[in-house]
């Protein structure tokens, strides 16, 4: 243990030590209440606007505020690798294109003012006795997952890795758990010290967070369904027998997305997952060609899915690295040290031979002496140039959007309307039914509905996600229906009844119309829930706007870019609804010059 | 043309109608009167179907519906029973997302299958005799309640009915607009429309019903023409009533 002036302070803070002093005071880390003033992730940008050379303290902060994932590098793993130390440098300061108002920035200040009395990485964590590291269970084996054996405790490779370099540093270490794509941005708000879950290195990652010595060199392995007719990566590249294009299943945002897209060109679609798991369990479905998997998880899940098989070579190279914030060079440096130690002793490939992830590239893990580093960069870009650049990408989530809401919608109302003359018209072993149909779908999540529709029927995404979210709704719209229908005067169906009308067509002409006019203020309120709704069928792979957002944030960094672009989209697509709701109202309320809307 | 015979309710444990025998002829304008919960409007929903039975029956332009029939028979037979019998409801009970005309049209278009043209015409032809012709755009919530119930009155006669029957049709209107509802039913009773009335509107009753039948209790306790219900009635409900009904 180092004696430093500061450790007194480091002390005092230990009681929370993975939030500073003010984050304390705030009751929340500060730079997550910057996001949250905002409206926007996580990710202070207001420290752009704050840039002033002659502040030498100010920009000191600002190197910490500013740190967020910018991995424009959808693009190659280009050869910018340097085996050596030193900090990356080139961070950009290009100044801010929104202007905030003056009290956000003064709010914002403070707050970064605030980070400056955070003591140094390493004092910190070692004050505080503790190594609070992010990471996802969900992401699955063999990193970070729960533990077979006492499944509410938490093992893999990461967390035994984690363990040893706890004892290196003379700290205990806690698992802390974040939604994988999120964990930068965990890492932003000071709620943990250091990120740990097979997370690639790639330059723009270096340039914003301090990364580590790689601790894995990881690979991409294929898995196919038993006896499927491609063997490996490069069958991929010929045109698929039945003229369409390969289907690969990847985990949404990985290297192994990054590379299929990269690699696969024309041949290959790619077809995104949450989950590594959720991958191969489309493909061992039949659903999709090929999974693109990192090596470690292949050969973990191989025996899960009996009905996959691991084909050709193992692709590509890259490497696991851990990230701290840009200025806890100190603990970066501690964690190197602690690897190299690793290293030496033969401890990690121990371990990674305990997990069978021991591979030939891992000897070449002894040579780095220190981090990857970026020799140079593309400039990072921003603002309205950002939004040009993946405006497409936008436009088709958003169209995504569009035609799963529009497409389940309609599907919806009119399944809902159905279900609620049934239940009020029809005979009762029916309305028995039904009542079951509106509960059972209305009790159970949305998600579950379409995993059940995707996974066990197998259906095409689009079909899943339509349908699902048709049949979800169906069970609100009942309800709205019922209570519209029953709304109705008794004295209606009476008089159609006495113009000689049968009940369906009294329905169809009198009861409907007008029930129809009582619900579009709460069915266009459910329309507009259901646009936003559709974000949950990122589950079996469409991309929609919500979850374009968040590969675009993550990979690109701009996150307030396209948070503020998707709530425009969003907007543009639910303000028209509303218009037409209020236009329908009147028209359809006897003022107008025509009735008679049937639904 | 209207038969009922022996016709027993029942709602609940409530005997509502205690064996009610009622014969009204072609041509003829019935009015029945009583005092409210008497079971006038309930007869009056059986004739039609719109209430079901327990006992006896109901023949209506040669159509007969017992108590103990099938319920799919049952629906058949009302819905070819609301077709030649038209009825007029005291809330009027038009369709309020509709205009006056359209609905006038309903029933020939949807429920005949009229050619619209056609059916239009004579509509326009019946709103002209209920004295409506310069409103067939309005919708109901747009014009009084006199003028709604005659839409009502010109809606059931585009159905070109045997027989229509008017459950109260001026309970709900004031002086004013009563006398227009009740100038329109007094010229379709001189055209010689078989007409059946629920009504507590004696004068009107006296002035051009041929039969008034006066109810008490679920039981027709009294029947005869106007002259000798209003001037000699054998009951003492029936005075009763009559006391009440002047007073009023």
């Amino acid at each position: 243990m180092e004696e430093n002036p500061d450790a007194s302070e480091a002390d005092a803070a230990s009681a929370v030590p993975s939030q500073p002093r003010i984050g304390r005071l705030l009751a929340a880390p500060p730079q997550l209440r910057v996001g949250r003033l905002l409206g926007a992730p996580s990710q202070p940008r207001i420290g752009r606007l704050l840039a002033a050379p002659s502040q030498p303290r100010i920009v000191r902060l600002l190197g910490a505020a500013s740190s967020h994932p910018h991995t424009t590098s959808r693009g190659p793993r280009s050869g910018v690798l340097i085996r050596g130390v030193g900090q990356p440098e080139g961070r950009s300061r290009a100044s801010w294109c929104f202007s905030w108002p003056p009290a956000f920035l003064a709010i914002g200040f403070c707050l970064l003012a605030a980070d400056g009395l955070l003591a140094d990485g390493l004092q910190r964590v070692r004050g505080a006795g503790k190594l609070v590291y992010g990471s996802d269970m969900e992401g699955g084996g063999p990193y970070a997952y729960p533990d077979p054996d006492s499944p509410r405790a938490v093992t893999g490779f990461e967390v035994e890795l984690m363990e040893r370099i706890g004892r290196e540093l003379g700290v205990a270490t806690e698992f802390s758990q974040g939604q994988w794509d999120k964990l930068l941005q965990i890492l932003d708000s000071g709620r943990v010290d250091v990120v740990v879950n097979g997370y690639e290195w790639t330059e723009n990652r270096a340039r914003n967070y301090a990364a580590t010595r790689p601790y894995y060199i990881f690979q991409f392995q294929l898995m196919v369904p038993r006896g499927s007719s491609v063997r490996s990566w490069s069958d991929l590249k010929r045109p698929r027998p039945d003229g369409g294009r390969w289907t690969v299943a990847v985990l949404v945002g990985s290297a192994a997305d990054e590379y299929a897209e990269r690699e696969g060109g024309s041949e290959v679609q790619v077809v995104r997952f949450d989950g590594a798991t959720d991958a191969m369990l489309a493909v061992q479905n039949g659903q999709y060609d090929a999974t693109l998997q990192d090596l470690p998880a292949a050969r973990f899940y191989r025996e899960r899915f009996p009905g996959l098989e691991v084909v050709g070579p193992p692709e590509s190279e890259g490497y696991y690295v851990m990230y701290t914030r840009s200025e806890d060079t100190s603990l970066r440096d501690a964690l190197d040290a602690a690897l190299q130690r690793l290293i030496a002793r033969g401890e990690l490939q121990r371990l990674y031979e305990k997990y069978g992830i021991w591979t030939d590239p891992q000897h070449q893990l002894g040579d780095f002496t220190g981090p990857l580093q970026v020799v140079s960069g593309r400039p990072m870009i921003h603002g309205w140039e950002l939004l040009r650049r993946y405006q497409d990408r936008l436009l088709d989530a958003a169209f995504v959007t569009v035609a799963l809401s529009f497409g389940s919608m309609p599907l919806a109302m009119a399944l809902g309307l159905l279900v609620a003359i049934g239940r009020l018209y029809g005979p009762t072993p029916l309305r028995v039914v039904l009542a079951g149909y509106v509960e059972l779908i209305r009790g159970t999540p949305l998600m579950l509905q379409l995993f059940v529709l995707f996974y066990l029927l197998k259906l095409p995404p689009w079909v899943a996600g339509i349908g699902g979210l048709a049949i979800n709704y169906s069970a609100y719209e009942a309800e709205i229906y019922r209570a519209g229908l029953q709304a109705i005067p008794s004295g209606q169906m009476e008089a159609a009844m006495a113009l000689g009308m049968s009940r369906s067509l009294a329905l169809r002409r009198v009861i409907i119309p007008q029930a129809t006019r009582i619900v579009i203020p709460p069915v266009t309120n459910d329309f507009i829930a259901l646009f936003k709704d559709t974000s949950v069928c990122s589950v079996i792979t469409l991309v929609e706007l919500t979850k374009q957002y968040s590969i675009l944030a993550n990979s690109t960094g701009g996150a307030i870019e396209f948070a503020l672009a998707a709530a425009v989209l969003y907007m543009m697509m639910s303000v028209p609804l509303s218009w037409f709701s209020r236009w329908s109202e009147r028209h359809l309320s006897g003022g107008g010059s025509k009735g008679g809307a049937v639904l | 043309m209207i038969e009922v015979n022996r016709l027993v309710k029942w709602h609940g444990v409530h005997e509502i109608l205690r064996g009610i025998d009622l014969r009204v002829e072609k041509g003829e304008v019935a009015t029945i009167i009583g005092p409210s919960g008497s079971g006038k409007s309930t007869l009056l929903r059986c004739l039609n179907g719109l209430e079901t039975f327990q006992g006896g029956s109901v023949t209506i332009d040669g159509l007969r519906i017992e108590a103990a029939v099938r319920t799919s028979d049952r629906v058949s037979i009302r819905r070819q029973v609301c077709q030649r019998v038209g009825m007029v409801f005291q809330d009027f009970n038009l369709f309020p997302h509709r205009t006056v005309l359209e609905n006038v049209l309903e029933g020939p278009v949807y429920v005949l299958g009229q050619n619209r043209e056609q059916a239009e015409q004579q509509a326009r032809r019946l709103l002209e005799r209920v004295g409506l012709s310069s409103r067939i755009h309005a919708y109901p919530r747009q014009i009084s309640g006199g003028q709604q119930q005659r839409v009502a009155i010109a809606r059931a006669l585009a159905m070109e009915p045997r027989v229509i029957l008017f459950d109260e049709p001026t309970s709900a209107l004031d002086p004013r607009m009563t006398a227009e509802v009740l100038a329109v039913m007094s010229d379709l009773a001189n055209d010689g429309l078989t007409m059946v009335v629920v009504t507590h509107a004696m004068q009107f009753a006296r002035r051009i019903a041929h039969m008034v039948h006066v109810m008490a209790d679920g039981r027709l306790i009294e029947s005869g023409p106007p002259s000798q219900i209003f001037e000699a009635p054998a009951e003492e409900a029936t005075r009763h009533l009559l006391s009440e009904g002047l007073a009023a």
